[in-house]
């Protein structure tokens, strides 16, 4: 009987695993397609490599700007800031967020300038953010941070406010202090939206740091994709964009990462 | 016997916006020490609003609330409060949600009390689920967790709000019979807030009955069936004559409400 039972199980493992590869095998198809297709355009012209570039001209030029040793610089730029920013806005903003939490006057005081800052297109302050801290690192930094605070502060306020209330009135019943509810019950119990506010802030602070560079730069993605434009090599311009949704997704993987470790 | 919980003419007021809610009129009555007593009425009549009282996290707006002829203080270590739901934390091992009383008061390093903790798991058929998480549990075992999370603060009075009421009618019983016994062996007095008036008369040495919102007592029956679980006190011939009883006093209130508007 247990033998026939887990002859079961096993049939449907296997039938998981098939569904992954099939999965798998398309994902890979449809990447090797859409590359084919637009590789077979550009060389017999139905499309004009120039503005449209195609696989084997991003290969080539990526060869070439690693070749040159500007690549690294540029990559690096760009992460360091990226990262920089993310890291800056979720701690800020998880502390204004909980200090929101703590205190519904504060609140209710600074919610409609919350909605305000929320709807607020950030990248309109560019130009005045270079005034505030000069341009360079700084300005892109700050760009990256405006960019994300906002929705961290929002989405882990929400997350806050809607702990269930009679969770809080059974540590109330035993005597929990605020310190303990906070701690031991609204946090941990935010740890699903953090994550989720996580990911969103990965794809945020590449559009701050992009668009920061766009605005001021000596180096970085951005820059490159700015200069590339101009110069009118828009292979570069492809490239960077390439080397973009390559770090971006590498980001999210960590992030995905760090999910899975916490389901555990 | 002496009075072990007494209310004292307590009235209770709710603020909102709109009104004032006047959840309960000068209400009184007592629970003698070791008791099961259960408090049964109209739904939205008062039942929880009296519990939290007792528990302190409300303060009455008239009367008074003793318990061992003390009053009751804001944070009293005295009582135990179980909810409707487990409310366990799913992040927590079974072992650390009933510690998290513990950990809240700055006791978890207390030898005594660890031991009860491991006790009461081990008598309670729990001990091998110690580091699971609440998701792998049953209902009704996720319920015997919760309850003892409370016990492990060792209350005098425990609090019970409809804490059967979110499982089904077979597991209910059997956690009916579970609970009564643990509060019976553990030597507790308990207040128990049901819907269900079987319920009541199976578990309880004591009813009270309320009226309608804002809520008074009704009447109070004490009760002595036999039986040594709910279960075995549910075929007591007694126990149709007092279900008639109760619900009679429940219906006429039903009806006096419809009349009025
Ligand atoms: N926090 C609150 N603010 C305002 N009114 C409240 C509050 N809590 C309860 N009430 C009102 O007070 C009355 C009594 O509520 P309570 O929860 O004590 O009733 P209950 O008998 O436990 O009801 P149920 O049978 O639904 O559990 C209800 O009319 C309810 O709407
Ligand atoms: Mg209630």
């Amino acid at each position: 009987m247990k033998n026939k039972l887990s002859k079961a199980h096993e049939k449907y493992l296997k039938r998981l695993r098939k569904d992954k590869a099939i999965v798998i095998f398309w994902r890979i198809a449809l990447l090797a397609c859409f590359l084919g297709i637009w590789q077979l355009l550009a060389d017999t012209h139905v499309i004009d490599p120039f503005f449209f570039s195609s696989p084997s001209r991003i290969a080539t030029t990526l060869v070439n700007l690693f070749a040159t040793g500007n690549l690294w610089l540029h990559i690096w730029t760009s992460l360091y800031k990226t990262i920089l920013g993310f890291v800056i806005a979720i701690v800020l903003g998880l502390i204004i967020a909980i200090a929101l939490w703590w205190s519904d006057r504060l609140r209710k005081i600074l919610e409609p300038y919350l909605i305000i800052l929320n709807s607020l297109p950030k990248i309109a302050l560019g130009p005045m953010i270079i005034f505030w801290v000069g341009s360079g690192t700084s300005a892109t930094v700050v760009m990256s941070v405006l960019i994300c605070i906002v929705i961290t502060i929002i989405s882990m306020l929400n997350a806050f406010i809607s702990c269930d209330k009679d969770k809080i009135l059974l540590m109330k019943s035993m005597h929990a202090n605020k310190f303990q509810i906070l701690f031991k019950l609204v946090l941990p119990n935010a740890l699903p939206e953090f994550v989720s506010v996580l990911k969103i802030n990965v794809g945020m602070s590449w559009v701050g740091t992009v668009m920061g560079e766009y605005l001021s730069s000596k180096a970085g993605l951005g820059y490159l994709i700015n200069y590339g434009s101009q110069m009118l090599k828009l292979d570069i311009v492809m490239t960077s964009i390439f080397l973009l949704c390559l770090l971006a997704s590498g980001m999210n993987l960590l992030v995905s990462l760090l999910e899975k470790r916490q389901q555990k | 016997m002496e009075k072990f919980l007494e209310f004292q003419d307590v009235t209770y007021f709710y603020q909102t916006k709109e009104s004032e809610i006047h959840a309960l009129n000068k209400m009184s009555f007592n629970v003698e020490e070791f008791q099961f007593a259960s408090l049964v009425g109209p739904s939205g009549c008062g039942k929880t609003t009296i519990l939290s009282l007792t528990a302190g996290l409300l303060q009455a707006s008239e009367g008074k609330i003793l318990l061992q002829n003390k009053a009751i203080a804001k944070n009293d270590s005295r009582i135990g409060y179980m909810f409707q739901r487990d409310h366990l934390f799913e992040w927590r091992s079974i072992w650390q949600n009933i510690t998290l009383g513990l950990e809240l008061q700055k006791m978890n390093k207390d030898p005594k009390k660890l031991a009860l903790a491991e006790q009461l798991l081990k008598k309670y058929d729990l001990y091998s689920f110690k580091n699971k998480k609440p998701h792998q549990l049953s209902g009704g075992m996720r319920q015997r967790v919760a309850l003892i999370r409370t016990l492990v603060l060792e209350p005098a009075l425990l609090l019970l709000d409809e804490p059967f009421s979110a499982l089904d009618f077979q597991t209910r019983l059997k956690v009916c019979d579970d609970v009564y016994d643990i509060i019976k062996s553990e030597k507790k007095t308990a207040l128990l807030v049901t819907h269900d008036i079987s319920e009541a008369i199976s578990m309880s040495d004591r009813i009270i009955i309320l009226t309608q919102r804002p809520a008074t007592v009704k009447t109070m029956l004490d009760l002595n069936l036999e039986g040594a679980s709910p279960l075995e006190k549910r075929e007591d011939k007694d126990f149709g004559k007092h279900f008639e009883m109760i619900w009679r006093n429940l219906s006429t209130d039903e009806k006096q409400t419809i009349k009025s508007p």
